[in-house]
């Protein structure tokens, strides 16, 4: 086996795979270095057909429903990642082992899969404004060629509407929007009606941009609205991040290296040197690079860094935003037949921007509900199981959810700590603390009153306000603040690690402030960003 | 016969009001070994109750979904209430259809049969604690 290259990019989900494309593209000789979980289990039992036709004529669907091992059956009230399906669960698969993490107050979700959580993102994709940008700590100008750049390569649908400001900005290139489901369009039709009394609040609504393709490209089929986005990739018009990594391992100057734990790097004379301990033979192996791109999502880039820098700080922070979600009855969707050809994904999006200045925004992401299955949501109701069955299914047709993110700041009471473990795979366990100051809870309250409101406004019935432990909203932030000192547990604006000469960072550690905008368009065009300043050695 | 047959019967006669059919027996069977949902004493007499008839655990569901919705007898219920939701046996009791306007006076009907087997249910399950403190 190669050991030596250029180039090694650490982990291969979201950021990992665009940095790794980006240097690829050069002709550089590249290398990912990535656990790489698959599923083996389900992908081939899924039949390339509609959640309807499905529902109606498989008789084994309920392997990959409810799987295997019957794990769809979730009876756990507070996990993190309950989107996750069956077929979708090998996203997390074996993250306790290769990433212990233990905290009373923050659960994060973290990945060891080929594609990483960009395998099962919701698909959100937001430009951040001016002032986001430079609360971040990222450059406006050198981030808009990147957007473009990835938009490209991912492809991205959205519409030129009042959400374009909060969504798309704009970008060229971007597919038409995909056509609206009833449930969606009415409340879009609701706000066109409601228009001025909401603006006038600052609230606004419009389509999402989504990183889902409506006209063909290359491989990749044009939405075909078959509903089943949460259970499987059939046609590829989602874009997740294992594609670009499938379409990459077709070229000469990259190979992609699975079952690698990366534990530490160590810097010497002629370049890096990448600690692998092999999560199938648990044999440890060290491979050289010129340069090293970490990328393995931010808690895992902190484990790495800490270790490389014997463990030396205490403490790293840590900044994920609030996220609560608000099922909602939309009267007027009362008693319908939900259309047999829709989407899953939040197709419309509702963005409170108080200060009317396209910063510290709050924004909601509306959904409907069918296909994660109707005896979820029967579980959640007071009722016997044989009553509440009856009546969901006739408010199925009306529910909207709205899941709301808050904006985030680094604060002393949010922070993490790499503890040594002998018992552990990896020698040791990330710790963590969470709390939001009141002042803080007490803003987000405000924030969600007013989003409230709007559903309201919009005809859509707000039930309860379920919040998800800190960690739920899988945007995760700010552990190697962006900072020009080239002080280690820093990063500065090149991306370069402080007190490293070869040592990259492409995904979210810099990130020193989260709108509540959806940050992965954002750091993909930063691991765009960060690959061709890594190549131009700036 | 296996014992989690009758059980799944049960379930389905209680929650559909229709008949299991073998293929989602088997597959409760194949859960419950899975999952292995282990009841104390009291769990094991609220469940023997329930199996006595539909009504009773309807009775015994609605009271628990009040004040102990995630009781483990609770659990089995709603384990076959989603193999029943991933058969294309049941698929008409789930997916959503055109409704009449006229249905929201069955719904107020079933609201209201609800809440009396709360109440009833409620009762029950006093007198079996009752009996296993
Ligand atoms: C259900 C869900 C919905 C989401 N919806 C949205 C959305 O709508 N919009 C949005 O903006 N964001 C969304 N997100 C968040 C988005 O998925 C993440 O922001 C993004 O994937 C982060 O990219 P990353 O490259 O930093 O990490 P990841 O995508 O998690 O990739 C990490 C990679 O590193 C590898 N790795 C980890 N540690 C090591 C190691 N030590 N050695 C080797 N390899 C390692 C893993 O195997 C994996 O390949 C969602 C996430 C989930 C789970």
């Amino acid at each position: 086996m190669q050991l030596n290259y250029d180039y090694i990019v650490v982990g291969s989900g979201a950021t990992g795979a665009i940095a790794a494309n980006a240097l690829a593209e050069s002709g550089v000789n590249v290398a990912v270095l990535d656990v790489g979980m698959e599923d083996e289990k389900y992908h081939s039992l899924i039949p390339n057909k509609d959640f309807i036709s499905i529902r109606k004529e498989d008789k084994n669907q309920e392997k990959y429903f409810l799987g295997n091992d019957f794990e769809g059956i979730a009876w756990d009230t507070n996990r993190v990642g309950s989107q996750l399906t069956p077929p979708r669960n090998f996203l997390i698969q074996l993250a306790d082992k290769f990433a212990p993490f233990q905290s009373d107050t923050f659960k994060p979700m973290e990945s060891m899969a080929k594609g990483g959580l960009g395998g099962g993102w919701g698909l959100g994709c937001y430009v951040f404004s001016k002032p986001e940008l430079d609360a971040v700590g990222l450059n406006y100008h050198e981030m808009q060629e990147a957007y473009q750049a990835v938009v490209d390569h991912i492809g991205v649908s959205g519409a030129q509407d009042d959400a374009s400001p909060y969504c798309l900005a704009n970008l060229k290139n971007v597919h038409p929007a995909s056509s609206i489901e009833n449930n969606l369009g009415g409340i879009l039709t609701a706000y066109n009606k409601n228009k001025q009394a909401l603006n006038k609040k600052n609230v606004f609504v419009g389509r999402t941009g989504l990183a889902v393709i409506t006209k063909d490209k290359e491989s990749r089929k044009a939405l075909q609205y078959k509903d089943m986005d949460f259970w499987s990739d059939k046609d590829m018009s989602a874009y997740r991040s294992w594609m670009t990594i499938e379409q990459l391992q077709s070229k000469n100057n990259f190979s992609y290296h699975k079952n690698c734990l990366v534990l530490k790097f160590k810097e010497t004379e002629s370049g890096v040197q990448v600690f692998v301990k092999r999560t199938d033979t648990a044999e440890e192996q060290i491979f050289t690079c010129k340069k090293l791109i970490l990328s393995p999502g931010v808690l895992g880039t902190a484990r790495i860094v800490i270790r490389s820098f014997d463990y030396k700080k205490e403490q790293l922070p840590i900044i994920c935003n609030p996220y609560c979600y608000i099922p909602c009855i939309q009267w007027r969707m009362l008693g319908k037949q939900i259309e047999q050809q829709k989407g899953s994904f939040s197709q419309l999006m509702l963005f409170s921007d108080e200060q009317k200045n396209n910063f510290d925004v709050s924004m909601a992401s509306l959904y409907s509900y069918r296909s994660l299955l109707l005896f979820k949501l029967i579980k959640e109701t007071p009722l016997n199981y044989a009553d509440a069955r009856i009546i969901m299914q006739y408010l199925q047709s009306s529910f909207t959810i709205a899941g709301i993110h808050h904006p985030e700041r680094p604060s002393s009471t949010k922070f993490i700590r790499l503890k040594k473990d002998d018992l552990q795979f990896t020698g040791d366990v990330l710790t963590g603390e969470y709390i939001l100051s009141a002042a803080e809870e007490d803003l987000n309250l405000k924030r969600e009153q007013k989003i409230k409101w709007a559903l309201k406004k919009l005809g859509c019935q707000p039930l309860k306000t379920i919040y998800t432990p800190h960690g739920g909203s899988i945007h995760y932030a700010g552990t190697l603040p962006f900072g020009n000192n080239n002080e280690k547990f820093t990063i500065s604006n090149n991306g370069k690690l402080g007190g490293t000469k070869n040592v990259f960072v492409a995904d979210g550690s810099g990130f020193n402030y989260l709108p509540a905008k959806g940050l992965t368009l954002t750091l993909m065009a930063n691991a765009y960003n960060v690959a061709k300043k890594a190549l131009k050695n700036e | 016969m296996n014992p989690y047959y009758h059980e799944a019967s049960r379930i389905t006669s209680y929650l559909l009001s229709m008949n299991a059919q073998q293929k989602e027996q088997e597959v409760y069977a194949s859960a419950m070994e899975k999952l292995s949902i282990s009841f104390s004493a009291y769990e094991q007499a609220l469940w023997k109750s329930m199996m006595s008839s539909t009504f009773k655990m309807a009775c015994i569901d609605a009271g628990l979904a009040l004040t102990d919705s995630t009781n483990n007898v609770r659990r089995k219920l709603f384990t076959m209430l989603a193999i029943l939701e991933a058969s294309p046996n049941y698929t008409a009791c789930f997916l959503s259809k055109e409704y009449s306007k006229w249905y929201f006076l069955k719904l107020i009907f079933v609201g209201m049969r609800s809440i009396c087997r709360a109440m009833i249910g409620l009762l029950i399950i006093k007198i079996i604690k009752q009996r296993c403190s």
